[in-house]
């Protein structure tokens, strides 16, 4: 062995050798508890091989709404996400005065505790009752807008997707401005002198050349739309409202029952499991749609 | 180092959700839970365990948390009963509504705790199901017995055996104004037309006659519980959701139930808006006088007493008969707060003394003052404003939990075959029809899957 792949070793080992204690190993003994049914409260465990899986798969309506709602962030949240992180971060990247004020104040609802987040939402702002929202439509004479009902079990996923969107707009601004910034300012000159459109510019110069940043966040946010738990868990206040179960969601209501004495950690843990595979799909799924020819400047 | 690591794998199934998350998730609070304030100091006389010298320590794990008004007044317990067994001490651990959740993590890492408490549907459906409870049968005695109202003591027994003490007790009523009954010349309902009845008169006066928190399914269940309780009578539910091909459902009563739910809404004793409403918003309507009632565990007075201020009307009655229904108005769905003494305790009969000190009058009447709760000890009064809710307790004729006690035997039958799927139709999202239909296919389904 050369010195240099020894002392790679060496260093690595601490930090590698607690990748492999905290998370490996729990993480494979995870595999393995997925094909038991298991309370958690004993060692009484029966293994039922792939039966977790089969059941969650074949004979479980609920996994499939939640699985369904994981989706719907997925695709409709990213939608509206992107579109209105590449709205914004354009806008500040437009020679706005106090840019660096704005792309701040766009941040902020990440650096909020969700509890207030999923509080304000729910309470302050789309209440019948005493939201913000109802009340303006009413003042404003929309009475019929005003009576909405935002937190009906046939809306509250979709008021609770445009607070979801809201709260990450401002970390994909954040990153997409971090890669129009590094984009020559010379290239955007060149080509308004040619006559170029705002939109043939973004479509040209932006998106091409940032198209790696893209990449990124487009996998950032498949992942933790994935594994999104805490907003939905939150937003469901004191309830347990299958209409917002994500998977993460439904994987705790499996296996830690909130309020319900539902305590299958085995069957959780399958849950778990097809996350963990879902999320490696989804993140090879994109890197090899957005994949492109890298582009030097 | 297998316990170990099954604790590790429990943390990285939870990590799994949690570790992408900035923050931990927040702990709903209960609906059930009340404010702290000063706590009284329970009375002596303290009960003594066996005499012995051998210094014990108890191992408790409670489902307050340390500053609640009945915490305050178990802690006063606490030492009246270190007191007077100087050889004993209580160390307790304050979870809050997860203790049975943590304590599951807990006995997985190997921990020893003595006993617990938690609402008793929660703990017969965890840990008396995974078989962590200790048989009291030996322990208690027929005065022991003879000190509780009738049928709570048994109500969670598991082929005989006794696993749970229940020490708080809450009725499932309807809970209503005085002032608003009076006010629209009312009286407290006794069967279904009078209810509907009832609500006309309400609405004549500008009340509106229920209260609806559309987004707690375990609150609008209670109404498909009862109309099948009250038609069919106590148990049959149990019996159709244990019915492997869901044929059962096909009952005519089970729509007939469904469709009176939905007769609520349509029949105006539930204003629209309600399905907007996510608690506590519908029963704080209750407490501004613009609504009548609302059908919910005694604790809705305690959990308003903010709101409503001391001097607010309560009164209660029982969920009304159906005409030509096989149950009587005087089956009552309760929901008890309750003791569990751990399979493995290591000091099971001093833990028992505890539970029955935490039973006699002087504690339960601490608990009565400090928590504002009904208690299952004979011959305490309950707080004045829910002086019915005792009525009803000691007049019960059958009594029965969370979903005619499925809660405790399959709670994940319950939650997701018919709770949920009702709260749906309730809200609108399915026509009676379509539920009854559901329940019979999603029953199968299930039994299918186990």
């Amino acid at each position: 062995m050369k010195p240099r792949a020894s002392m790679i070793i060496l260093f690595l080992m601490p930090a590698g050798l607690f990748y492999l204690a905290l998370f490996l190993l729990p993480a494979a003994w995870a595999f393995y508890y997925s094909a038991f049914d298991w309370s958690g409260f004993s060692d009484e465990m029966t293994f039922v091989g792939l039966g977790n899986f089969v059941k969650l798969l074949t004979t479980d309506p609920i996994f499939w709404s939640s699985f369904g709602n994981t989706l719907k962030i997925i695709f409709v949240g990213g939608f509206f996400t992107f579109t209105l992180a590449f709205l914004l971060a354009m806008l500040l990247n437009s020679g706005i005065k106090g840019k660096k004020v704005f792309r701040a104040l766009i941040f902020l609802p990440n650096v909020i505790a969700t509890i207030a987040l999923t509080t304000m939402w729910s309470f302050a702002i789309f209440s019948p009752r005493s939201g913000v929202l109802p009340n303006f439509l009413k003042l404003i004479g929309w009475t019929s807008a005003s009576k909405f009902l935002w937190m009906s079990a046939d809306h509250v996923f979709w008021s609770m997707l445009i607070a979801i969107v809201w709260i990450n707009v401002g970390y994909f601004v954040v990153l997409i401005l971090a890669g129009m910034d590094r984009i020559p300012i010379e290239f955007y000159e060149a080509a308004q002198l040619d006559g170029a459109s705002m939109i043939q510019q973004f479509f040209r110069i932006t998106l091409p050349l940032m198209w790696d940043v893209l990449t990124v966040s487009v996998v950032l946010w498949s992942i933790s739309a994935i594994k999104v738990f805490e907003f939905p868990f939150a937003y469901m206040g004191a309830g347990e409202d299958p209409n917002l179960y994500t998977i993460g969601v439904y994987l705790y209501i499996m296996g830690f029952g909130k309020r319900q004495p539902i305590y299958q950690l085995g069957y959780a843990t399958a849950i778990g499991v097809l996350m963990l595979l879902l999320i490696i799909v989804v993140s090879i799924f994109v890197r090899r749609l957005m994949q492109r020819e890298s582009l030097q400047y | 180092m297998k316990h170990l690591y099954r604790l590790f794998a429990m943390m990285i199934v939870a990590s799994v959700v949690l570790a992408a998350c900035g923050t931990a998730p927040v702990a709903t609070q209960a609906p059930s839970v009340t404010e702290p304030s000063a706590a009284p100091v329970a009375t002596e006389p303290a009960a003594t365990a066996a005499p012995t010298t051998e210094k014990i320590e108890l191992v408790y794990w409670s489902m307050w948390n340390e500053k609640e008004n009945q915490a305050m007044a178990i802690q006063e317990a606490i030492k009246a009963f270190e007191s007077a067994n100087p050889n004993i001490t209580i160390k307790v651990t304050w979870n809050g509504r997860q203790n049975q959740t943590l304590l599951r993590n807990a006995i997985a890492s190997g921990t020893k705790v003595d006993f617990m408490d938690q609402d008793a549907d929660q703990v017969a459906g965890g840990m008396v199901a995974a078989g962590q409870g200790y048989p009291l049968n030996d322990l208690i005695t027929p005065d022991f017995e003879d000190i509780f109202v009738p049928s709570v003591l048994h109500m969670f027994d598991v082929d005989g055996k006794t696993y749970l003490v229940p020490y708080v007790y809450n009725t499932a009523q309807f809970f209503y104004s005085k002032d608003a009954f009076d006010k629209a010349g009312v009286t407290p309902p006794q069967t279904w037309d009078e209810l509907l009845a009832a609500c006309d008169k309400l609405n004549a006066v500008n009340i509106n006659p229920i209260a609806v928190e559309s987004d707690i399914q375990g609150y609008n269940a209670v109404y498909f519980t009862y109309l099948l309780a009250r038609l069919k009578g106590p148990g049959w539910m149990r019996q159709a959701a244990y019915d492997k091909t869901g044929e059962m459902w096909k009952d005519p009563a089970v729509l007939q139930a469904a469709q009176m739910s939905m007769d609520l809404w349509t029949k105006g004793c539930i204003p629209d808006v309600s399905k907007g409403y996510k608690w506590p918003q519908a029963q704080e309507t209750v407490a501004a006088g613009e609504t009548a009632m609302e059908l919910v565990g005694s604790w809705l007075p305690t959990e308003l007493v903010k709101a409503t201020g001391p001097d607010f009307k309560w009164g209660s009655f029982n969920f009304p008969e159906v005409s030509g229904g096989a149950g009587k108005s005087t089956d009552l769905m309760a929901f008890m707060l309750s003791y569990m003494i751990l399979k493995d305790a290591p000091h099971p009969k001093e833990s028992f003394e505890f539970i029955k000190f935490m039973l006699s009058e002087e504690n339960q009447k601490g608990m009565v003052t400090a928590g504002l709760v009904g208690v299952p000890r004979k011959g305490v009064a309950w707080p004045a404003n829910i002086a019915d809710s005792q009525t009803a307790a000691e007049t019960a004729t059958v009594v029965f939990g969370e979903g005619d006690g499925l809660q405790g035997a399959d709670a994940e039958l319950w939650v997701k075959v018919i709770r949920d799927p009702f709260n749906d139709m309730f809200v609108g999202k399915l026509t009676p029809e379509q539920f009854v239909e559901k329940l019979v296919a999603d029953t199968a389904t299930y039994w299918k899957g186990k």
